[in-house]
């Protein structure tokens, strides 16, 4: 489909997609935010590591701190789709 | 954190390394965009092979109150899209960049479990991206693009480390057993946390275990408070009649030493000695004009006394001795009747009920002495 509007063969389209996700991938390994235009941003945020309680057990261990990838939506696409 | 890559950026990149024009590249990433948009319409859910799944998720509408008025307000029901990151990329992530290589296995192992993909190209064509990320690891471009990332990686990594000189505190107090899972690295600001915690959560617990005893206490004293004094009141008039009975025991004696003193006829006093004895034989035969009726005839059964019986005719066992009184004919020891006695149960007066009058603490005196 992508290719279809923009006139790029099949594979090359498919390369185009692998590396896109490949570079994402690799900017966010490094802890880069990523603006994707349009869509929002893409960005590693840290959880700081935590008592946490097992309910049952009654336990206390830490969960360690660890990192994820957090989306956050344009505004503009936020309110786009609110309405879907 | 702060460092952006921005659209631009991401442009140059892409061309650069697919080997496309920056425009070719730019409008493809619109057109992907567009795309990823619209499938979110459409299908709710996107998944981007290699990176995550984007999802349109649905949230309720939902009461709420102004917190300015206290009107209720109902908060109507929205989307919004969620981004879970592929669990290979989660790791990546967290490792900060190990290298290259790691990357195309994940990869690989990504992409077998992708039929269910809106986007189906992407899943079929996992094997290929396998393939050019290997082509991109060997060119050398890629190869520096890839040691940069190296190198940028490890930089947020030192951050967090250095903190580790105070680890010898850690070492040495014990709560560390409590948290296994934990590298030795992360642990310096938590230990004394739950250390803390406990404390407080001991002291916490003890104090409210205090507090809820006393409250009991209390609680106990006032509702059985009438109950608590009729008992002392019973404890107290046995220690009366206790005392009495001894008191009344001494004075015969002393008159018959008195007597005996006086007179010499010696003979004769034994007579007199005996007779009080001889009473409360001849009293067997239970005086039962006292009584004005019979409330019922109860039989003793296996655990039954004469105090519940008393208690439960006259509301209080303290009356057992008008019990042992109207049975005494067939009573030896009040403290040891057969099972299938029966037992009348005499009907008592208000009077009767008196526990102070001389009355019943002659029937009590009698009573216990049958005891004995």
């Amino acid at each position: 489909m992508i290719g279809n509007e923009t006139g790029l063969s099949k594979k090359d389209t498919e390369q185009l997609l692998a590396t896109m996700t490949a570079i994402l991938r690799e900017n966010l390994m490094a802890g880069k935010t990523i603006q994707i235009q349009g869509i929002g941003t893409l960005e590693v945020k840290e959880r700081k590591e935590r008592v946490i309680v097992h309910p049952k057990t009654g336990n206390r261990t830490v969960s360690p701190s660890k990192k994820q990838i957090a989306f956050k939506p344009v505004a503009n696409m936020k309110d786009h789709l609110k309405k879907i | 954190m702060a460092e952006k890559l921005s659209w631009t950026e991401l442009r140059r990149a892409l061309a650069s390394r697919a080997g496309v024009s920056e425009k070719s590249a730019g409008a493809f990433l619109n057109s992907f965009n567009a795309q990823l948009i619209e499938a979110l319409k459409t299908e709710k859910q996107v998944k981007v092979n290699g990176l995550g799944t984007f999802k349109l998720q649905a949230v309720a509408a939902r009461k709420s109150v102004n917190v300015k008025t206290g009107e209720e307000i109902t908060i109507p029901g929205y989307n919004k899209i969620v981004f879970a990151s592929e669990a290979g990329v989660k790791e990546l992530v967290e490792s900060n960049g190990e290298g290259r290589r790691a990357n195309g296995e994940r990869l690989e192992a990504n992409g077998e479990g992708m039929e269910n993909d809106p986007l189906k190209k992407l899943g079929v064509q996992a094997a290929e991206i396998v393939d050019i990320l290997g082509e991109l690891g060997q060119s050398p471009n890629a190869e520096a693009n890839g040691e940069r990332l190296e190198a940028k990686g490890e930089e947020p990594v030192v951050e967090p480390e250095p903190v580790v000189e105070p680890e010898p505190v850690v070492e040495i107090e014990p709560v560390v057993e409590i948290e296994p899972v934990v590298e030795p690295v992360k642990e310096e600001p938590q230990p004394e946390e739950p250390k803390k915690k406990k404390k407080h959560h001991f002291w916490r617990d003890t104090l409210i275990c205090v507090v809820c005893l006393l409250i009991v206490l209390v609680i106990a004293f006032f509702f059985f408070r009438s109950e608590i004094s009729s008992w002392i009141k019973s404890f107290v008039e046995e220690n009366k009649t206790e005392i009495v009975v001894p008191a009344e025991e001494q004075e015969t004696p002393v008159t018959v030493t008195e007597e005996a003193t006086e007179t010499p006829e010696i003979e004769q006093e034994p007579e007199v000695v005996i007779e009080p004895q001889v009473e409360p034989e001849t009293a067997v035969e239970p005086d039962l004009s006292r009584y004005k009726g019979w409330i019922k005839t109860e039989e003793i059964t296996e655990g039954s006394r004469l105090a519940w019986i008393a208690k439960k005719y006259y509301g209080h066992q303290r009356y057992w001795p008008y019990l042992y009184d109207a049975n005494k004919d067939h009573l030896d020891n009040p403290n040891k009747i057969a099972i299938g006695t029966p037992i009348r149960v005499p009907k008592l007066t208000k009077a009767q009920k008196d526990t102070t009058t001389v009355e019943f603490l002659e029937l009590k005196r009698i009573a216990e002495e049958a005891i004995k």
